[in-house]
């Protein structure tokens, strides 16, 4: 996976569906500055890691009734 | 004598109130003055709702103060709680305008119980961050330094009750912003399981994660609180419906062979030294008290703060897309970075971290055939400086906003009953929390153990000065 250049998600946002982001929004993303969320490359690098762990047949998680097996 | 009032329990107000010794009325006035009084440091209300509890407070007769444990006492609400005729901002300019025409769930029980509602408290907007900073209804600030933040994002909830400006209150919780400002502020915070409390006009932030939480100063006040707002209400799709505990039962039981479990991994690394040591304290009370306390492996957490936004990120985005295009100039800056986050990721990777949030679930599910609870520390730091970005620790930058939720995000994953509440005072002068974990639905044994711990003394921390 090539390092995500912020032309990159100026693309993405202009060529997609999108709602509009401003070019400090982007920047955000890139060069985070506001104590809050993962820079997008770092996010972008974990979900790698993740989409290449098999979790079988696994299913999104749905509503917890039924899943105790306490009850 | 008002701000002696105005630091007890709800139960200790109940007394005076049956005793004759303070009206709902005076009670409000006290509250009030208070409000008045701290309003302007705390940051802790958008829109205290005054004249309303007031009304409300002289129309309680006799008969109705008699029928629940929250009967003329005052509380407050996030301002994500619709409230009827009331503002709902959820923190932001964007919902400037919008008045709420029911109330929510756990309000209208609240009312129901004959509570009465002193208004509206501020938060970090629409849910979004743990520090509760808001650049347009103001930063809540720690009671006990008000140079530390309070933590969010139910930033203004754990401020309100911490200066003394109610004595409980309603939060959300969708990655521990109830558990942690709870702990950073010396309260008791509850997340419920998911189900429990209707989210019901609650504005949303992330509905799979979302939860409504409780704020209160004691363990038997939160256990009254949660039997009033818990319920089933058909129109909340992750509600459940099951019987109500009568959760006060759970209270002065001991510990005696209840098992415990402690993690091995993630729970008790990075963190301050004086939170690692409070916390042996506490376990050194639990085995003497009788628990049985046992090494527990947790799932793998290192994507766990990953998978968790990314199931955030695309829902917040997702409810509020009407509103980014019709007032998007409205937002805040950081909230905005979040949202275009939101957009960037893509339909797979959300898929996978839901099905990451499944592996979590099971796993730690299959936990609770050994163990009755899971005890960790609440946040790994203590109260930050107002304006902290990043957190070091052992040669590790975090973001603060992670810091502060590292050890909370993981339970609303999977959606399990935690429990926060202080054990200690740090040598810098604030509270430092633990957090119980219990079953699904089994906030009985959260409480029971909790109460033991307030209940032994030797964990009990003093009122911040500063709210006197």
């Amino acid at each position: 996976m090539q390092k995500l250049q912020k032309d990159t998600l100026i693309g993405i946002c202009a060529q997609m569906a999108s709602h509009s982001w401003s070019d400090a929004e982007i920047n955000e993303l890139v060069d985070p500055q506001l104590g809050i969320i993962t820079g997008f490359q770092d996010l972008l690098n974990e979900l790698e890691q993740l989409r290449k762990i098999d979790l079988g047949t696994t299913p999104p998680a749905m509503s917890v009734q039924g899943a105790n097996p306490n009850d | 004598m008002t701000d002696n009032i105005a630091f007890k329990d709800v139960r200790s107000l109940k007394q005076l109130i049956s005793g004759g010794q303070i009206t709902p009325a005076e009670l409000v006035d006290v509250f009030a003055e208070r409000i008045d009084r701290h309003n302007a440091v705390s940051k802790a209300f958008i829109t205290p709702t005054i004249e309303a509890a007031k009304r409300q407070a002289a129309g309680l007769s006799r008969d109705e103060l008699g029928e629940s444990p929250f009967a003329g006492v005052p509380y407050a609400s996030k301002d994500l709680f619709d409230v009827q005729g009331v503002l709902t901002t959820a923190g932001s300019r964007v919902f400037h305008d919008r008045v709420a025409k029911s109330d929510a769930y756990a309000v209208a029980k609240l009312r129901a119980a004959h509570a009465i509602s002193l208004g509206k408290t501020n938060l970090h907007e629409f849910a979004y961050g743990a520090t509760g900073e808001n650049e347009f209804y103001g930063t809540c600030v720690n009671a006990y330094d008000p140079t530390r933040l309070a933590g969010g994002s139910s930033s203004g909830s754990a401020a309100a009750v911490a200066f003394g400006l109610v004595p409980a209150a309603l939060g959300t919780d969708t990655g521990g912003s109830v558990r942690a400002p709870a702990a950073l502020n010396g309260l008791v915070g509850l997340k419920p399981t998911i189900g429990r409390v209707p989210t019901s006009g609650v504005v949303p932030y992330c509905w799979t994660l979302d939860h409504v939480g409780l704020m209160t100063r004691t363990i038997a006040d939160c256990a009254d609180l949660l039997r009033i707002v818990a319920g089933y209400d058909s129109s909340d799709p992750a509600s459940v419906n099951r019987p109500v505990d009568n959760y006060s039962d759970a209270l002065g039981q001991d510990v005696s062979s209840l098992r415990i479990g402690i993690p091995k991994n993630f729970y008790y690394e990075r963190a301050d030294d004086e939170i690692l040591a409070a916390l042996e304290s506490v376990k050194e009370y639990l085995v003497v008290a009788g628990a049985i306390l046992v090494p527990v492996a947790l799932p793998d957490m290192e994507h766990s703060r990953t998978v968790s936004l990314t199931v955030q990120m695309p829902e917040a985005l997702s409810a509020h897309s009407a509103y980014v295009q019709q007032r998007g100039d409205l937002y805040g800056a950081d909230f905005r970075a979040g949202l275009a986050l939101g957009q960037c990721i893509l339909a797979e990777h959300y898929v996978k971290a839901k099905r990451f949030v499944e592996v979590y679930r099971q796993e730690t599910n299959k936990l609770f055939d050994d163990v009755d609870l899971i005890l960790t520390p609440a946040t790994p730091e203590i109260a930050q400086k107002v304006g902290t970005v990043k957190v070091a620790r052992n040669g590790v930058n975090e973001a603060i906003g992670n810091a502060i939720t590292r050890y909370t995000t993981f339970f609303n994953m999977t959606g399990h009953p935690a429990l926060t509440m202080p054990c200690a005072m740090h040598s810098e002068g604030l509270p430092i929390g633990l957090q119980l974990v219990g079953r699904y639905f089994d906030e009985m044994t959260v409480l029971r153990a909790a109460h033991a711990i307030e209940r032994s003394g030797r964990f009990s921390i003093p009122l911040p000065s500063l709210g006197l």
